[in-house]
């Protein structure tokens, strides 16, 4: 019966063809291939999120009722605080390992030929989910979410001629308020999703057509000397695997670390001392604001997004610096950039944290 | 409190013999587990005739002499050290009651250090069969150290008929009472259960490291024997598990209850938690050693063993974490409260005053107890009564906890951890605050300073 079941839909949607493609499929076998996991992690936080987030659009009332809605998901929707609070950690875990798979791709030098357009398709997802963030923190509309938002809405604004345009657009007036939230929820469940999901599609299909890259270190290795194991069960088992073991981390953030909601937003209250934005956007408020220090005024404030987004260009452009194994003094050079990159986000996270007022 | 008081800033006492208690127990339980482990691989190559176990085996003998030998002794009383000098009051009731139990177990630890030597160093020195005995004699004999171990951790929740005769000086005669309480049997069901799976986390993390190429036929025999002592904990826990739950007094039952009753709205307990991180953390251990280790026992690297290690690390944490606040209020359920007061001195204190009785806080910096200024007087309070649990910025931070709370709030806290009454939220897992009004309101005018500032300069 099963035989039968199967060749039906074999027939009918080609699962044989599926089927062959995974159990021909080889996976790299060796010293780092632990780097090989961070993508599939990244896919599966997304899966939950999207879950999760679908959940909550159940309760969630964008503009006027935000935050009053956030609160009854808190307190009376039966485990709404749970899928709240695995939504938020979600997305962190999300960034998090988004990063990890950046840079350990940067340093596998997996950006070059022919894989530019993975490295593009990645910087965008990376890109958007920033955005993601950014536009779901101030969704609860309580205290923080406002003060933060408001901080990070003033950023772009610094930008000559279209700074101020962009923010006004984002925050639809002169003030944060309902319609931003407004704003911001088609943003992030709508705009977003419609760009990220294909976008996705894409990078997934790239890395379908051209295989997982090896690093300098396997390819310098003779072909008979390289070790790869089958995608169909080995690989897909393990990354499996490795899934549960990020559900738990997942759960146990989520248990024991909830996550809270601060009192409702008053923009008549003063900003509490301590107002910072998450901490993947830590690294680029310590920058601009180092730039800030030494230039004060509005010169600072522009240079400080110039260097920084010099940086990002540099990065996003770094397949053509190093197109290939025979890039030689530029591969190196290209690979110091990366260290230096490292060093700086490290570095200027910490000091932004270290520069915060204490909260009492 | 007789003994002078231990502060560890920002973690807190209670986490410093936490984090090693975590190290010791991961590794002190594979060496119960790691020696059946041992033995019984041993017995298994000889009778299958495997030849090519036995270098791998010497050489997972010789990783856990060390491991067990070396950092489990040293974390194990590395634990006496921190027990002693964070909770003195409850190490001293533990070692009155149980002095014999003590000494039984320290020479089960001599024998079972001595031959986790002697095994490695006979490996193919003296015959098998005279190998096995050595093993199957260590295996005892850490075995040994569980059984006593285990009745005196589990005494601190279920301490039963003990009670009539605590504090009588009889203690000591009611021994085998306390030892084999209600909670014993299913506890040391439930260890053993973790020592056979820890065995197979150590012998994975050990494994892995065997070459899938190479020693592909080896590995996979040796990879998939080890995941399959992952089998009885995965089946069998539940069941001891229940078991244990119902030996568990009636109040603590309740605060694990309480917290799967508020579940749905994000109130639930401590204890709740953590009982849900263990089922989801051990279930978890089955499925991914079942996908890591089992499905591809040639590929399973060190890499896919750290992972199990962690959820090991996990599941043993939270689990130790659990029994440990199940106990809440008390170091000695009915005894001996988690702050050092015995249950029966709570009426003195109240009369007498807390501080006469803390030479080692008041006396023991020169001072009499009248000596001390208001300020001083409250901070030796919150020494002594608060920080066994609470830091002043780091864990269940004080400054947080009464945060946004004036003088008069402050005060009505106080009062009810004082006054103690029957249907006080506190009593399930806070113990009462004990001494004078004046000594109370001492502590008030300490912690108002703390939290408030400036603000409390004005409040007498």
């Amino acid at each position: 019966m099963p035989e039968k079941l199967y060749n039906w839909l074999d027939e009918r949607l080609g699962l044989s063809a599926i089927k062959e493609l995974a159990t021909h499929k080889q996976v790299p076998d060796h010293k780092h291939s632990i780097w090989y996991y961070w993508g599939g992690l990244c896919l599966f936080f997304f899966s939950v999120m999207v879950l999760t987030g679908i959940l909550l659009l159940m309760y969630y009332t964008p503009g006027e009722g935000a935050y009053d809605s956030v609160r009854n998901i808190n307190t009376h929707v039966k485990f709404g605080w749970l899928i709240r609070s695995i939504h938020s950690w979600s997305a962190n875990l999300m960034l998090f390992s988004a990063f990890v798979h950046m840079f350990s791709t940067f340093f596998m030098k997996a950006y070059r030929a022919p894989r530019e357009f993975l490295w593009w398709t990645g910087m965008g997802l990376i890109s958007l989910a920033m955005v993601f963030g950014f536009s779901g923190y101030l969704l609860p509309l309580d205290d923080l979410a406002y003060f933060a938002t408001k901080v990070g809405l003033g950023i772009p604004a610094t930008v000559p001629v279209i700074g101020p345009i962009i923010s006004d657009l984002a925050r639809g007036g002169a003030e944060i308020g309902p319609i931003t939230v407004q704003r911001f929820f088609a943003l992030h469940v709508w705009v977003l999703p419609s760009l990220f999901i294909p976008l996705l599609g894409l990078h997934l299909y790239l890395v379908q057509k051209h295989g997982m890259s090896i690093p300098p270190s396997e390819q310098a290795k003779p072909v008979a000397q390289r070790k790869t194991i089958p995608f169909f069960p080995n690989f897909a088992v393990k990354d499996l695997a490795v899934w549960l073991i990020a559900a738990n981390v997942l759960a146990l953030l989520a248990c024991v670390f909830p996550w809270d909601l601060g009192p409702a937003a008053d923009a008549l209250k003063p900003a509490p001392a301590d107002i910072h934005p998450e901490w993947y956007f830590m690294s680029s408020f310590q920058i601009l604001k180092i730039f800030g220090n030494w230039f004060p005024g509005a010169l600072g404030e522009f240079l400080g997004l110039a260097v920084f987004n010099l940086g990002v260009f540099l990065w996003v452009l770094v397949p053509f610096f190093d197109p290939n194994t025979r890039s030689g003094a530029w591969g190196r050079r290209v690979t110091w950039y990366g260290y230096l990159v490292v060093l700086v986000t490290i570095v200027t996270t910490i000091w932004a944290y270290a520069a915060l007022p204490a909260a009492h | 409190m007789n003994y002078p008081f231990l502060d560890i800033p920002v973690i807190g006492s209670g986490w410093m013999i936490g984090i090693i208690a975590i190290i010791h127990v991961l590794i002190s339980h594979f060496a119960v587990g790691g020696g059946i482990f041992l033995v019984f691989a041993e017995h298994k190559a000889i009778q299958e005739d495997r030849r090519d176990w036995f270098p791998r085996l010497q050489a997972f003998s010789k990783f856990f002499m060390i491991l067990t030998g070396v950092y489990g002794a040293m974390t194990g009383v590395g634990i006496w050290f921190a027990i002693g000098l964070a909770n003195p009051e409850g190490t001293s009731a533990l070692i009155h009651n149980f002095v014999f139990g003590w000494a039984i177990e320290w020479v089960f630890f001599l024998v079972e250090l001595s031959l986790a030597s002697a095994y490695y160093y006979t490996w193919k020195r003296v015959s098998d069969k005279d190998h096995l005995r050595l093993g199957y004699a260590y295996a005892i004999a850490s075995l040994g150290t569980l059984v006593i171990i285990n009745g005196i951790l589990t005494f601190k929740l279920t301490p039963g008929a003990w009670l009539a005769i605590a504090g009588s000086g009889q203690e000591a005669h009611y021994f085998f009472s306390a030892f084999f309480n209600a909670g014993y049997f299913p506890a040391l069901g439930l260890r053993t259960l973790v020592c056979i799976s820890l065995a197979g986390v150590w012998s994975l993390i050990f494994f892995s490291r065997l070459d899938g190429e190479k020693d592909g036929v080896v590995k996979t025999s040796m990879v998939r024997w080890a995941a399959k002592w992952f089998l009885p904990a995965f089946f069998l826990m539940p069941v001891f598990g229940a078991w244990y739950y119902f030996t568990i007094p009636l109040d603590q039952r309740e605060l694990l209850l309480l917290g799967v009753g508020t579940a749905g709205q994000g109130l639930f307990t401590h204890v709740t938690r953590m009982a849900l991180i263990v089922t989801l953390a051990s279930a978890t251990i089955g499925v991914v050693v079942f996908l890591f280790a089992w499905m591809s026992p040639k590929n399973f690297g060190f890499g896919n063993a750290l992972l199990v290690l962690l959820l090991a690390a996990l599941a043993t944490a939270s689990g130790e974490s659990m029994r440990e606040y199940l106990r809440k209020p008390f170091i000695v359920k009915g005894y001996l409260y988690s702050n050092g007061t015995r249950v029966a001195d709570v009426a003195k204190r109240n009369q007498e005053g807390y501080l006469a009785h803390t030479p080692w806080l008041v006396k023991g910096f020169g001072q009499d107890s009248t000596t001390l200024s208001k300020f001083e007087a409250g901070k030796r309070m919150f020494q002594g009564q608060c920080m066994s649990c609470h830091t002043v910025d780091g864990y269940r931070s004080m400054r947080r906890l009464l945060k946004d709370r004036d003088n008069k709030g402050i005060a009505n806290i106080l009062g009810m951890l004082h006054d103690y009454k029957p249907d006080s939220p506190y009593r399930k897992f806070m113990p009462p605050l004990v001494g004078k009004p004046e000594e109370i309101d001492a502590l008030r005018f300490y912690l108002n300073h703390m939290i408030n500032g400036d603000k409390a300069a004005k409040v007498p």
